[in-house]
């Protein structure tokens, strides 16, 4: 951890127009929040159905993805990574100090919209606002390390990251039984099921499996990330 | 004020044939075109639009084998857009970029402005190129779903070909308001990652708010809300309009808002992407 390199990530990914599309998901997610208060529609089961299909399988992929690729791509697509490298500064820091802004990114954005969104709803009913709030923090966590890793690999880290959430996590995940077991937003939804006590939410993955793959993907993700950047050579774009 | 002289210091002259801006114009698209699809650019290119390309023509294919083996209709022609919306979405994110943050990037639109390619004929090429690559996209599944209806014939069916017009339609209105919708979003920034991301994120939130809404408004109730939350979501959109002119099935499942509302939305969102496209380049250009 770099706390410069760290202040300088924060600077770039905040001041941008960038913070638009972070903010714009989480806004909308507490209106929703709010707009079935009002309606007095607020029960268990529409807190469980919105953080499932909005917090965590929509917002939680889409931040991650921005914030994940957002942290490192565009340097490296502008090549002034050449001028982070150069430094005296070990590269695999370099990457999980990247990771650290993401992650933290993800829990301000995500993380903790989704907590408020289920207090508005629910308050604080079977545990489901803490549930989803930590789900939502590991799975952003696995998110984070391994949309950093893609944006270190490929020019097209969002392209392929978008593959990924929509194509892999949704449109197969829905036809595919087998393929939720390697989708870190079924992962996600494991960890806020076991915390939470309500009978209709179930997961398809168990605990045993959820948790090692999320500390595994994370862990290897920033892992593989630094020793990429380690011997990273700066090419032109197409 | 000195006396400004060009000298003549002895270079052939071009006395060849001048090809004109609508030359230009047609260049530029083609070159847009085969951008999009990664012609003429590394195999990374290729990658990405090939890949959609073949997974958009797999639900063809299988619908053709069931026609074949077990002489039946697998899939309707009007719900493969809809069915398949993820994947022109993606095609429109990934790609859109690649059509304009280049020049903007590297700041070349100077020299193309200075041909008698004119502003207005660089957004129209760039717009019929995306239109033409994304109408590709869906149409070419449909269209080989159709001559394998043909081929097979199958004799309890009869040919679907109103529903198949209808189809195509679909994917025409579809291509011409993504597109634009495409060509805006990634026209405002020069970088190419943040184009993408930007693109499907408006995609995604359509879709997560309407999904969100449809399914609130249901559960409470209120049937003509829910009708007009389906149309947030722009494949829905398009989806109501053909049901309107063509009639046949709804795509999403519930029931749109009846007469030309939807239609209307499309021209007054296709007249205003087009507006604030060529505004976006006025501005670029004078740059």
């Amino acid at each position: 951890m770099n706390t410069v390199v760290a202040g300088i990530t924060f600077r770039a990914m905040l001041g941008r127009r960038r913070i638009v599309l972070l903010i714009l998901l989480p806004v909308f997610l507490i209106g929703m929040a709010f707009a079935l208060r009002l309606l007095g529609d607020a029960d268990q089961a529409t807190a469980v159905s919105l953080l499932q299909a909005f917090s965590i399988g929509t917002m939680l992929p889409l931040l991650g993805l921005i914030a994940g690729t957002g942290v490192i791509a565009p340097e490296i697509d502008d090549g002034t990574i050449i001028h982070l490298l150069s430094k005296p500064i070990s590269r695999p820091v370099i990457a999980q100090t990247k990771f650290l802004v993401a992650a933290t990114m993800l829990v301000l954005f995500a993380a903790i919209p989704t907590y408020a969104a289920a207090w508005i709803l629910i308050r604080g009913e079977a545990g489901i606002a803490l549930g989803f709030a930590l789900g939502a923090t590991v799975a952003g966590f696995a998110y984070a390390a391994v949309f950093l890793l893609l944006g270190v690999v490929t020019k097209h880290a969002v392209a392929i990251g978008v593959v990924y959430a929509l194509i892999w996590e949704g449109l197969i995940g829905t036809f595919v039984p087998g393929a939720r077991k390697f989708s870190i937003q079924q992962w996600g939804q494991t960890i806020a099921d076991q915390l939470t006590d309500v009978p209709f939410l179930k997961s398809d993955v168990a605990i045993g499996f959820a948790v090692p793959a999320l500390v595994i993907v994370t862990v290897g993700a920033v892992v593989l990330a630094g020793m990429r950047l380690r011997s990273f050579s700066l090419t032109g774009d197409e | 004020m000195s006396e400004g002289v060009i000298h003549d210091i002895g270079y052939r002259h071009y006395d060849g044939a001048r090809l004109g801006s609508a030359y230009g114009t047609r260049a530029l698209f083609v070159f847009t075109l085969r951008g999009i699809f990664g012609l003429g650019r590394p195999a990374r290119s290729k990658v990405m639009p090939f890949f959609l390309v073949t997974v958009m023509l797999l639900p063809a294919v299988v619908s053709i084998v069931v026609m074949t083996l077990m002489n039946e209709t697998a899939m309707t022609y009007t719900s493969m857009p809809t069915i398949m919306q993820a994947v022109p979405a993606i095609f429109l994110a990934s790609q859109a970029p690649t059509a304009v943050a280049p020049d903007l990037r590297y700041k070349v639109l100077p020299l193309y402005l200075s041909r008698p390619v004119g502003v207005t004929q660089y957004v129209l090429a760039k717009y019929a190129a995306m239109v033409l690559a994304l109408f590709l996209l869906m149409a070419v599944p449909l269209v080989l779903m159709f001559v394998g209806e043909l081929l097979v014939d199958m004799p309890d069916e009869p040919l679907r070909t109103q529903q198949f017009a209808a189809g195509l339609f679909t994917s025409l209105v579809l291509a011409v308001l993504l597109a634009g919708v495409g060509l805006l979003l990634a026209s405002l920034t020069p970088r190419r990652g943040l184009g993408v991301a930007s693109v499907i994120a408006v995609y995604m939130l359509c879709l997560a708010i309407s999904g969100a809404l449809v399914g609130t408004f249901e559960s409470v109730g209120r049937t003509t809300a829910t009708e007009w939350a389906w149309l947030i979501n722009p494949f829905f959109l398009v989806d109501a309009v053909r049901v309107w002119l063509f009639g046949g099935e709804v795509a999403s499942g519930g029931t749109y808002p009846p007469g030309p509302g939807p239609a209307l939305i499309v021209i007054a969102l296709i007249a205003f992407t087009l507006g604030a496209l060529f505004l976006r380049y006025r501005k670029a250009a004078a740059r």
